[in-house]
Parts: structure tokens; C-alpha cells; sequence
């Protein structure tokens, strides 16, 4: 890890334009300022390979990094690739070099650290073997690939290399999450025996539309053919092509089967899926399905739930839901989704919320008491409570706050691990051993069947 | 009618009072508006939120998941002065023509110099607008910056933005158009 001569990091922008903000009104230029890179950290140099939306969110949160310096820039669209080298540019007054071609950038640029792949999931495996190959650390978007033999090349070339490969399932890296699994779950056991987890991430088909693209931007056919993609529109959706993509279960869903996975510490031995395309027809990919897995764990059997629609939004978005016997923890990316509950007939919280592990929620207003035959089948409404704290907040550059963007504790963890002071939350092991039940769910939804799991399938 | 008659009668005087106090009142509210529009603008780019972020504690130990709790307030510092809001600057940054060039060996950054000079020009146009110090110039100059800012919204493609600098503009023009009704200036040259 070199200091390259104009880097800057955006926390020593900070504490810099804060020094020299006392010029005042006149000669107040806080953001005119440049440091040096001043906390000490060595510099990681690093590629970007794939800027299209899923890369530029990473950046956006990597933006926020401190000692990071971003040497290339890899893209097959010229405009993902030029919007890409533009905001690097605006970041750290460096222009990086652009790249087509990963083998080019990867044969040319010298002193890498580490690379991110944002590519289309059909590209995820050979991008992160070849870096792997490279001697370069991998921080991978999810789905690992499109095919669980892809994934599984992705774990054998990190454990070959000894490089670092990280999958993006950011999630294990939220604060919110960690602090759940850690205190109420396996700490506490606030939920007593889960017994059923419900997960859903229902989204409206206004978002769920094509992409649409300028024609005037189109990537030239045989560039497009190279790279595997029989045209501009394609390219532009591989998300809903068989051969690209996982679709819905795998863009949206996985992030969500994993956390049922990593929360109960085990591997489901059975899925059952259902799936169809109930509006968007021309689609390769079902645009509804859901799935249910069982488990046998410690505690006892679990069923979990799993649906992902892509033609509605009611429901209440996204979340994941832990239902046990003395409480329910219902999480999500966004707080504002996120509740816990503690059955009636269970030991009174209070302690817990006086030594700091959740806050109490006003109560909701009690529901008028029903009479006869159906009271005696009622449950009391659970007590509500939440989590005692947040992800922190980032400074800006306008001194204000901002949350932190959700990607970037997972990026965090991956550069902390990458300069040795930390061990990846989600290296590609771990993230197979997640994974593998997903690949599952769209075969089980087209043949109509259940898929029992042996070892050897959810094996690398 | 009498009425008529005496208006015309009045209005034919060089004192005529209630027409010109009622364009007076008209440049007075006008300059007053756009005065407190500019300044408390330019107030508020040295707006912060001071937080105090503390790890949340379990049994008064600090977590080690990281988990949060944030307490904020707001208030005024030089150190806080931000001329572009920092959701905008972003977009501005990918703009090709608000990039950094080199004219004549010297580095120019309009965006840097831009949000360097925003704050502070918005206040002193603010203050001699609301003192009626060269009162037609300052408004004019204004409306400089308005257009500025305008032509920035545009190349973000922020419509509203465009829209809502438009209806500054029509009130500028219309102070402009008052401004011999203006009053109570210290300096009403230019």
C-alpha cells in the first residue's frame, strides 16, 4: 500500500477544512483546502471494475472512507466508464485511467490493493477469480454468481490465492444487525425458540419497469457480443435474463434468505417454491415468487418464510421478521421498518431496557375487546420496543450529518481486513455457505416441487 | 362624482400622496423581502448540526457491534459554511463544464470558487439592499446571482429550482421598476 502524492482522504478533508474554516467570512474557503493524507493509515489503492448503478452506490459509500485511492476505472459502457473516472476525479483531484477491458486494467495497472466488482452477476465469478489470480483482495457484490458452480470457483480461488474476498451481503456488517444477533438473539434470547421467520421485499412495478437507455449511448454490437450480451437492451436488464442473472430471489432476495441463514447459524435442508410471471410476461425471469424453507436447528424446527414481489409495493417494503415464542424481532435496512415485540405471556422487558439493550415504544391503542367465541382464540398485542441506537452518522462536508450510506460498514470491515485489523464479516465461504439454499428456489418454483438438499449440493 | 374628480385633481399635484405612498410602501416591502431572502440565505450556509454521537452502552460498557445513539442540535459557525449544499455539490462534480481547468498557467476551479463566494456574497448584497446602499446596483447584482444559480439548476436538470429562481427574478424586476418610490436609503446613487 503506497501514498500516491495527491491523495486525500476524506476525513482529513474534513478536519482540515474545520481547522481552516477560523479565516471567516472573507477568506472562508473551507472545501479550497487539501491535506495531506494525515491519520497515518497506508493508502489502499484500488480499481473499480463495473460503475453502473450498483458501482456508483458502492463509490458513493467508499467516498466516505478515509485512505483509499482510486488508481482505474473498468467499464465496457462508455458512459458508466467516464461518469466513473469523473467522480473519482471530483473526489481526489486525480484523474484515473479507464479501462474496457478487466484483463488490460489488470495486466497494465500496477500497485493495486484491492478491486471492486460491480458487474452483472454472470461476470461476478470470472472477474473475482481472475483478480483473485492477480494477487488482488475482492470486495464482490451479491448474488456471488449466476450459477452455484460459479460461486463455488469463487471460493476455491480465494482460499487457492490467500487474497481476501469479500461478498457484498452488507447487512453482516450493519450495526443494527450485529447488535441483534449478538444481544437479543443469541445473548439475551429475547425471542425465546423461534419457531418462524417471514422476510419479504415487495416493491412497486414503477420500479421494477425496464431500463430504458439513449440510443445514441449504445455500446457497439461486437463489444456487446464480447462481453456476452446479445444487445443494448439486455445489457441494460440482465437482471431479468436466465443466463445473466438470478433474478428477483437472487437481486433482491438474497440479501434477506441470508440473514435467516446467519441469524439461526444454520443451512435449511428443504425448500418449496412458487413463482410466475403474474405481469411482466416477456420475462425470462418469474416477477413473484416465494419459497419457504425448513430448518432444523438447535432450539427445534423452523419454517421461513420467503416472498419477493416486483409488481407491488403494499406490504410495507422490506424486511425480515424473527417470530419466537417470548418475542418477535422484525428488521430492516431502513429503522423505520425495524420493531421488536415481547409476547404478553413472556418476562417482563424492563430490565433489559434498563440496562440499555432497547428503548420502549409508546403503546398502541388497545383494539375494542371482542366477546364470545373469538375472544378465546385473541392474543393480548405484544409491547412494543426498538433498538437503542442506529448506524452512526457521517460528516459532511458541509458540517452537516447524514446517515451512513448502508454499504459502507461492509466496506468498512473489507479494508479494515485488507490492511490486517480486521477479519471479513462475509468472506466468500461464509457467503457460499448462505447462498447455495437460493440457488435452489428457482428450480424448485419451475419444476413445482420441493428440493430436499443433500450435502453435496449445498458443498463447494 | 366627486370622488373622481378629486383624485384626478390630487393626482396632478406634485404631491400626490396616496399614489406614491402606496408605491413607496410597495419598493419598501419588496427591498425588505429580498433583503431577508438574500441574508438569512446566507445565514444559513453557516448552519450545522452539532452531534454528540455516543456508542450505545450495555450495562454502561460501550457496544462493540458499533450500534449508535445521536443526539443533534443546530447551530451557527464560521466552520460550518458550506456555499453549495453538499446534495447538489455531488451532481455538480460529474459536470464536464463546471470542471478545472488551467488558464494561462492558473488553475481555476469555478466550482470551488463559487461555493467560496456564495455565502458571503449573498449576506453583503442582502445588507445593502435592506441599508439602501446603491440600491439599484445591488439588486441588479442579485439578480446576477440569481441567473448564476439558475444556470447551475439547469445543468442538474432541478426544474422547481429553475421555477422558484424565475419567481425571484420577477420580484427583483419589480423592485427595480419602484425603485424611484424607494425610501429611507443611505446611499441612493446608482
Amino acid at each position: 500500500m503506497n501514498q500516491p502524492p495527491s491523495s486525500i482522504s476524506r476525513r482529513d478533508f474534513l478536519s482540515k477544512t474545520v481547522a481552516g474554516a477560523g479565516a471567516g467570512l472573507v477568506l472562508g474557503a473551507p472545501n479550497i483546502l487539501r491535506a495531506a493524507n494525515a491519520d497515518g493509515a497506508d493508502t489502499i489503492k484500488v480499481a473499480l471494475v463495473g460503475m453502473g448503478k450498483q458501482g456508483r452506490v458502492l463509490f458513493e459509500a467508499m467516498s466516505n472512507i478515509p485512505g483509499l485511492y482510486f488508481q482505474a476505472v473498468c467499464d465496457i459502457w462508455e458512459y458508466n466508464r467516464q461518469g466513473g473516472v469523473a467522480k473519482v476525479r471530483a473526489l481526489q483531484d486525480h484523474t484515473p485511467k479507464g479501462y474496457t477491458d478487466i484483463d488490460e486494467m489488470l495486466a497494465t495497472e500496477k500497485g493495486l490493493d484491492a478491486v471492486i466488482v460491480a458487474t452483472p452477476d454472470f461476470w461476478h465469478s470470472p472477474h473475482t477469480v481472475k483478480c483473485l489470480e492477480a494477487g488482488l483482495n475482492v470486495y464482490c457484490e451479491k448474488m456471488m454468481s449466476n450459477s452455484i458452480d460459479g460461486a463455488r470457483a469463487m471460493v476455491k480461488a480465494m482460499e487457492k490465492s490467500g487474497k481476501l474476498c469479500q461478498i457484498g451481503h452488507q447487512r453482516r456488517s450493519n450495526p443494527r444487525y450485529r447488535f441483534v444477533l449478538d444481544h437479543l438473539i443469541n445473548g439475551e434470547k429475547i425471542c425465546g425458540q423461534i419457531v418462524n421467520i417471514n422476510g419479504q421485499w415487495n416493491r412497486a412495478v414503477s420500479s421494477s419497469q425496464d431500463i430504458a437507455f439513449n440510443p445514441k449511448l449504445t455500446i457497439k454490437p461486437e463489444i456487446l457480443e464480447k462481453y456476452g450480451f446479445k444487445d443494448m437492451k439486455q445489457f441494460m436488464n440482465w437482471r431479468t435474463y436466465r443466463d445473466l442473472s438470478g433474478g428477483p430471489i437472487s437481486d433482491l432476495g438474497a440479501h434477506q434468505i441470508d440473514i435467516f441463514n446467519w441469524f439461526l447459524g444454520a443451512k435449511p435442508k428443504s425448500v418449496f417454491a412458487s413463482g410466475g410471471r403474474d405481469f411482466f410476461k416477456e420475462r425470462e425471469h418469474f416477477d413473484n415468487v416465494m419459497a419457504i424453507f425448513d430448518y432444523d436447528t438447535a432450539q427445534g424446527g423452523v419454517r421461513a418464510f420467503y416472498q419477493v414481489l416486483t409488481t407491488t409495493s403494499a406490504g410495507g417494503g422490506y424486511w425480515e421478521s424473527f417470530m419466537g415464542t417470548e418475542g418477535n424481532i422484525k428488521m430492516s435496512e431502513q429503522s423505520a421498518y425495524t420493531s421488536l415485540f415481547r409476547e404478553d405471556s413472556a418476562k417482563s422487558w424492563d430490565s433489559l431496557v434498563e440496562r440499555g439493550f432497547l428503548k420502549k415504544k409508546a403503546a398502541p391503542p388497545r383494539p375494542e375487546a371482542t366477546s364470545g367465541a373469538i375472544a378465546s382464540y385473541e392474543s393480548k398485542p405484544p409491547e412494543g420496543f426498538e433498538l437503542p441506537g442506529d448506524l452512526p452518522p457521517i460528516r459532511l462536508r458541509s458540517g452537516g450529518t447524514a446517515p451512513k450510506p448502508p454499504h459502507q460498514p461492509h466496506l468498512e470491515n473489507f479494508f479494515a481486513a485488507v490492511r490486517g485489523k480486521a477479519k471479513l464479516n462475509c468472506d466468500a465461504r461464509e457467503a457460499f455457505e448462505s447462498e447455495a439454499p437460493i440457488y435452489y428456489v428457482n428450480p424448485s418454483a419451475l419444476s413445482h416441487q420441493p428440493i430436499v438438499f443433500t450435502p453435496e449440493q449445498l458443498a463447494v | 362624482m366627486s370622488t373622481e374628480t378629486e383624485t384626478e385633481a390630487c393626482c396632478s399635484t406634485p404631491c400626490c400622496v396616496p399614489r406614491n405612498l402606496a408605491l413607496t410602501y410597495g419598493a419598501l416591502l419588496l427591498r425588505f423581502w429580498l433583503a431577508v431572502r438574500a441574508i438569512q440565505t446566507g445565514i444559513e450556509k453557516y448552519a450545522g448540526s452539532v452531534g454528540s454521537d455516543q456508542l450505545v452502552k450495555i450495562d454502561g460498557v460501550a457496544n462493540t457491534q458499533g450500534l449508535t445513539s445521536t443526539d443533534s442540535a443546530k447551530e451557527y459557525a464560521l466552520s460550518h459554511y458550506h456555499g453549495v449544499p453538499a446534495a447538489l455539490l455531488k451532481k455538480f462534480e460529474a459536470e464536464p463544464l463546471m470542471s478545472s481547468h488551467t488558464v494561462l498557467g492558473i488553475h481555476i476551479d469555478p466550482l470551488k470558487i463559487y461555493d467560496v463566494i456564495l455565502g458571503p456574497t449573498l449576506l453583503v448584497l442582502g445588507l445593502t439592499i435592506l441599508l439602501g446602499i446603491a440600491n439599484r446596483t445591488s439588486l441588479f447584482l442579485l439578480g446576477l446571482l440569481y441567473i448564476s444559480l439558475t444556470w447551475g439548476l439547469i445543468l442538474i436538470k432541478q426544474d422547481d429550482g429553475v421555477a422558484w429562481l424565475g419567481v425571484h427574478m420577477i420580484l427583483i424586476v419589480m423592485a427595480l421598476m419602484l425603485a424611484d418610490h424607494n425610501r429611507f436609503a443611505i446611499c441612493k446613487k446608482w
